[in-house]
């Protein structure tokens, strides 16, 4: 059941961000990004992480991409002529990524032949990665942490509305 | 087939590559940002896969605090994105060259 999860999750997330780069539209490319965070969610049940499963499609697959169609509507609409006008001038630019990839291959190559893969062989306790053992580790351990998403995610709200606000409503200004 | 860190860490490996040459190849800031949440959905598979090897759910913790990053950095991106199309007309990477004239 895992090695099934696992293989078709990776199909559907790595087959899913290929979609995103190759795509001409930039809707195209959303929707291609749910179907990738979609199998990472399965990735994710694989790993026995099933809090992280559901969280995955909760606010990716749900929040995220609702606000990046919303902006892409809201911008240009359904087409964006911009990209397909004319090639990318600066075509050295891929190169940038095959140097990464190069060194990836090489010792994703040096691993795989030093030492057959093996599976994992910890034995987990029981109701790992569920929400209660989760929850109970993010309000004692790392209580810290948690306060530290929640300044963030404050933060990050105050910008979004100060940047969208209309400009002679700022009051700075 | 048993599947193990390794298969994890290369897939993670894999997906964060294409997202990085997203990143780098297309114009469309909007795609552009796309592409960086998948890099970040690789990280968040890395984070995965190391709990599940070492049967600690610690990294479960930050891939919780790397949801709320992710959410942060849209809102926030999303944002400073209208904001230049308001004043610009574009999102076009190439066309927002002002602070590198």
């Amino acid at each position: 059941m895992e090695t099934f999860l696992f293989f078709f999750g990776g199909a559907v997330l790595l087959s899913g961000g290929i979609a995103v780069v190759a795509s001409r539209s930039a809707v195209n490319a959303a929707c291609w990004l749910v179907f990738a965070f979609l199998g990472a969610a399965g990735l994710f049940a694989a790993l026995h992480a099933p809090f992280l499963a559901v969280l995955q499609v909760l606010v990716y697959a749900g929040a995220v991409m609702v606000l990046f169609l919303f902006v892409i509507m809201m911008l240009e609409g359904p087409v964006m002529p911009g990209e397909s006008r004319r090639p990318r001038p600066r075509l050295w630019l891929p190169l940038l990524a095959i140097a990464p990839a190069v060194v990836i291959a090489v010792v994703a190559s040096r691993a795989l032949r030093t030492a057959a893969p093996a599976g994992f062989d910890t034995v987990l306790p029981d109701g790992f990665g569920q929400p209660l053992r989760v929850s109970w580790l993010l309000l004692q351990d790392y209580v810290f942490a948690f306060q530290m998403i929640a300044i963030l995610l404050l933060v990050a709200m105050v910008g979004a509305l100060a940047l969208g606000r209309s400009e002679r409503k700022r009051p700075w200004q | 087939m048993a599947i193990g860190l390794t298969h994890y860490l290369g897939l993670a490996a894999a997906v964060f590559l294409v997202g990085m040459v997203g990143f780098v190849i297309r114009r469309n800031t909007i795609v552009m940002l796309m592409c960086v949440e998948l890099m970040l959905a690789a990280a968040n598979l890395t984070f995965a896969a190391f709990s599940r090897e070492l049967g600690n759910e610690a990294g479960h913790v930050f891939v919780l605090m790397n949801f709320a990053v992710a959410a942060a950095e849209v809102a926030i991106g999303l944002a400073i994105l209208v904001e230049i199309y308001r004043r610009r007309r574009s999102v076009d990477a190439d066309e927002l060259t002002t602070l590198m004239e």
